[in-house]
């Protein structure tokens, strides 16, 4: 059996249901066995002439990131879907409503837009949506079974799917959604096959664990179910509003707590209350939020309290582009913050990682007693991956806090004991003769205020030093090299969302013949020097590749280890194009593209 | 244990004090206010409603923002949070969403409250988040040395109005009953036994309580909040006041002229808490 490996894109206006179909379509294919990446893209509105696409690729093998070529591209509003005709490859399909033709006038049909090489397939989307279901509502439907019918998909599994999204609606909506797909379905079972591409009876491969389609957004919630978070406190921003809104649905039915604040900066200051309180706690924003939330970032650093606060980057700065992808938050993740408010920064670079890094950021703040900022972007919380959980408990540790040892008699418990780690044991209230304030101001061991030279600079050593402690945390990777091993022509250096078109672009390079290796650098803080530094001495040229304008994370690399690196910088206002990357590694390894 | 001398403002009760048991909620640290400040009777206050009704030094929280009222926490020997700059609240509401179990005293400065933190109040109100806020006014901003505040009279003179304040200042107590906040009241530094009497209750109330406690500033307001003006101009609420009225409470709140003393308002209602608990039976959750 071939392997498969197809990119469909559905493109369509707000309201005509493009996601939902993208959504049916990517939750029946993972229910066969079929690894999916999926990424929507929608306008800031939610209704009104915008452009929403849903992409997804779908293969039998681990992909990384979507192809830039889709195999086939399904246009519910012709107008949107134009541009897009070129994205199609050679002997891909475009699937369009065929009906309208004689309605529109010159160019405004997707049939006279239909390159060539690419085959066109125009079917009476709205006479069948019609027939079926009565009316246009469904044409959604209709196009995701003329697909499913078209690549022999079994229908069954659709079925089951569309009947659960549409449940709530009530059975006539179920029954209308059902009739419209089965009308699709019909309609193109058999009548086209595309050529090339395998997509016939697949064997479900024996999985370790429960495979599940995840957004990054979803995969954050699931770890912090996992990691038994016990409070959270929020304010909406996109895009990581569907943490808060997942979280509101799951954590009552825990006995847990959430609530939606005021403000951003309410959300930070009952997120490090409830961490003095001793919960795990967390929130989640965007950079607008972030930069909101500085001021209390460093409170948690000097009180040392911990707390987590996901993040997801979009298109800045301020308000900028809500909807669409960046990773332009790093310096603010490091540093916003007045005075030297060190802290954990990681960032996950799939959406299972999403999953690990949420998780293991309650235990690391818990263990450092720091704040932890899990970095992610717009690309990263909103696409879909299939992923593989544990099916034996949860892989976190539940509780990594210092444990008090029992105070002699008379003996004051220090809140800040210097310790050889740095860290000290932890009270919080409730527990017995403990009583300690922790304050913002500079301190001594009891916490008292204390602005001495000496006791600054020992709090500020212990407040640095501890979290160096991280960059060791138990099953957790701190970085991790693909590619070729020993010497190589050209390293990528990559973090975040962008990492997955790296590793697509370095086994592209790799298939030409280039020597090339990638490494993937999930914590940014404390900075993995060491291992940084070993793989640069490995590589002639070392490229680094980020969504955002000034090279954010090559300039931390260059500052703090002072070696070149190649930027690769670029605000696309989407993920990173493999192509141009795969570019950058051939001109930097001599052979001219 | 050693307890440092006090100043001879608070320290006349001093023997009382040490016999009632209240020094155990005291810590070692002196306060740093000015002497003569009016907050020396708010610790006091606080101290005795905690004795009054037993409370467990390891199951409460004071919690602070910034300015003089601020450095409250240090002073008294329970688990204290000394947070940011009018995030009093914010952080208050967390503490209290992680453990119910805790009694959480909100300690704010006028500056502090109704300036940076003003945003918060409604909320907690709204939420009625179970915590006491007790809320320092002495019209000015103290610890900066003195600059006006969103409660400074009219036509006082602060190092920021040199040619006097020209704003009026706002009414917290009326801002409070609109805001929804479950018990509502008035104090005043001046009158020590009445104050402690008010704060036992507002802490004792399940809910969001606000209690405005009048205080003058000694060092930087020599001319409008002092002890000879406000005693002259503080009065009590009528005999028949009725705290379930809040119209009446409104009408009260009204008169700024005459800050009337004693409880405006109180009404009983589900509590931040109980509407977690209200949730998670709806999600059919249970509490771990």
């Amino acid at each position: 059996m071939n392997a498969t490996d197809i990119q469909i894109a559905i493109c369509g206006s707000a309201g005509d249901g493009t996601i939902a179909a993208g959504d049916i379509l990517r939750n029946a294919v993972a229910a066969a066995g079929y690894r999916v990446i999926c990424f929507d893209v929608y306008p800031p509105e939610i209704r009104g002439f915008g452009k929403c696409i849903s992409r997804l690729r779908i293969t039998t093998e681990q992909s990384y990131s979507l192809k830039r070529q889709s195999d086939v591209l399904v246009s519910l509003d012709d107008s949107h879907a134009i541009p897009h005709a070129g994205e199609v490859r050679d002997n891909g399909a475009v699937i369009f409503e065929s009906q309208s033709i004689a309605q529109c006038g010159e160019g405004e049909h997707m049939s006279g837009h239909v390159l060539p090489g690419q085959i066109p397939y125009g079917f009476p989307l709205r006479e069948l949506a019609q027939k079926a279901t009565g009316g246009a509502r469904s044409r959604n439907l209709v196009v995701l079974g003329y697909i499913a019918g078209l690549l022999g998909l079994a229908p069954t599994s659709f079925q089951r799917i569309i009947e659960k999204k549409f449940a709530k609606q009530g059975p006539a909506v179920v029954s209308r959604n059902q009739a419209g797909f089965q009308a699709g379905f019909d309609a193109g079972a058999g009548t086209f096959k595309l050529d090339d591409v395998a997509f016939g009876p697949f064997e479900k491969p024996a999985s370790a664990g429960k495979v599940i389609m995840l957004s990054g957004n979803a995969a954050v919630v699931q770890g912090c179910l996992d990691a038994e978070l016990d409070t959270f406190f929020g304010y909406p921003i996109t895009p990581a509003t569907t943490i808060m809104e997942r979280l509101a649905s799951e954590l009552p039915k825990r006995g847990r707590r959430l609530l939606q604040t005021e403000c951003e900066i309410s959300a930070i200051a009952a997120t490090i209350g409830a961490g003095f309180a001793g919960s795990r706690t967390a929130t989640a924003t965007s950079g607008p939020g972030l930069a909101l939330m500085a001021e209390m970032l460093g409170l948690a650093t000097i009180t040392e309290t911990p707390c987590v606060v996901f993040v997801s980057q979009r298109g800045g700065p301020s308000t900028g582009m809500p909807t669409k992808t960046e990773q332009s938050d790093l310096n603010a993740a490091l540093y916003g913050s007045p005075g030297d408010a060190q802290r954990i920064v990681i960032a996950p670079t799939n959406v299972e990682g999403c999953y690990r890094c949420a998780g293991k950021a309650f235990e690391m703040a818990e263990r450092y007693q720091t704040p932890v900022i899990v970095l992610l972007d717009l690309y990263l919380s909103n696409r879909y991956e299939t992923v593989t959980l544990s099916e034996s408990g949860s892989p976190f540790v539940l509780d990594a806090n210092k444990p008090l040892r029992r105070l002699e008699p008379g003996e004051a418990y220090q809140r800040y004991a210097l310790t050889p780690d740095g860290i000290s044991p932890r009270a919080v209230p409730g527990d017995a003769n403990c009583m300690h304030v922790i304050t913002g101001l500079e301190h001594n061991e009891l916490g008292r205020p204390n602005d001495s030279a000496e006791m600054h600079t020992a709090m500020s050593r212990k407040r640095h030093d501890k979290l160096l402690g991280a960059l060791a945390h138990p099953d957790f990777t701190v970085t991790k090299r693909f590619g070729d091993t020993g010497k190589v022509k050209v390293g990528i250096l990559a973090w975040g969302s962008t990492f997955g078109e790296c590793l697509e672009a370095m086994f592209m390079a790799q298939a030409e013949g280039i020597r090339c290796a990638a490494m993937k650098v999930v914590m940014l803080s404390p900075f993995p020097e060491k291992a940084i530094s070993a793989f640069m001495d490995d590589c002639d040229a070392v490229l680094v590749p980020e969504v955002n304008y000034e090279g954010q994370f090559a300039q931390l690399v260059q500052g703090v280890l002072a070696r070149p690196v190649v930027r690769l910088s670029r605000v696309p206002s989407s993920p990173m194009p493999v192509e141009l990357i795969l570019g950058e590694i051939r001109r930097l390894s001599g052979v001219n593209a | 244990m050693s307890i440092p001398a006090m100043p001879v403002f608070v320290d006349v009760k001093l023997r009382e004090v040490q016999e009632s048991g209240r020094l155990e909620y005291r810590s070692r640290s002196l306060p740093t206010w000015c002497p003569g400040c009016g907050y020396f009777s708010i610790v006091e206050g606080v101290t005795h409603a905690c004795n009054e009704m037993g409370i467990s030094r390891d199951q409460s929280v004071v919690v602070s923002g910034i300015g003089c009222a601020s450095r409250f926490p240090f002073f008294v020997n329970l688990y204290g949070f000394h947070t940011l700059h009018g995030r009093v609240l914010p952080v208050a509401t967390g503490i209290k969403t992680a453990n119910d179990r805790l009694t959480v005293i909100g300690i704010g400065g006028d500056g502090d409250g109704f300036a940076i933190g003003g945003g918060h109040i409604s909320h907690a109100a709204k939420r009625n988040v179970d915590i006491t806020y007790l809320l320092f006014d002495n019209g000015i901003y103290g610890l900066t040395k003195g600059q006006t505040s969103p409660l400074s009279a009219v036509g006082l003179r602060t190092t920021t109005t040199p040619f006097e304040n020209p704003e009026r200042p706002l009414n917290p107590l009326m801002m409070l009953l609109s805001y929804g906040a479950s018990w509502v009241g008035q104090a005043y530094a001046g009158h020590p036994d009445h104050l402690r009497e008010m704060i036992t209750q507002a802490v004792a109330h399940r809910g969001f309580s606000y209690l405005h406690i009048l205080s003058p500033c000694v060092t930087f307001d020599k001319t409008s909040k002092t002890y000879v003006n406000l005693g002259l101009q503080v009065r009590k609420l009528p005999e028949n006041h009725d705290p379930s009225n809040l119209m009446a409470a409104m009408h009260q709140a009204q008169d700024m002229d005459h800050p009337a003393l004693g409880l405006y308002y109180q009404q009983f209602r589900p509590t931040l808490g109980d509407t977690f608990e209200q949730v998670s039976a709806k999600a059919g959750g249970h509490n771990t």
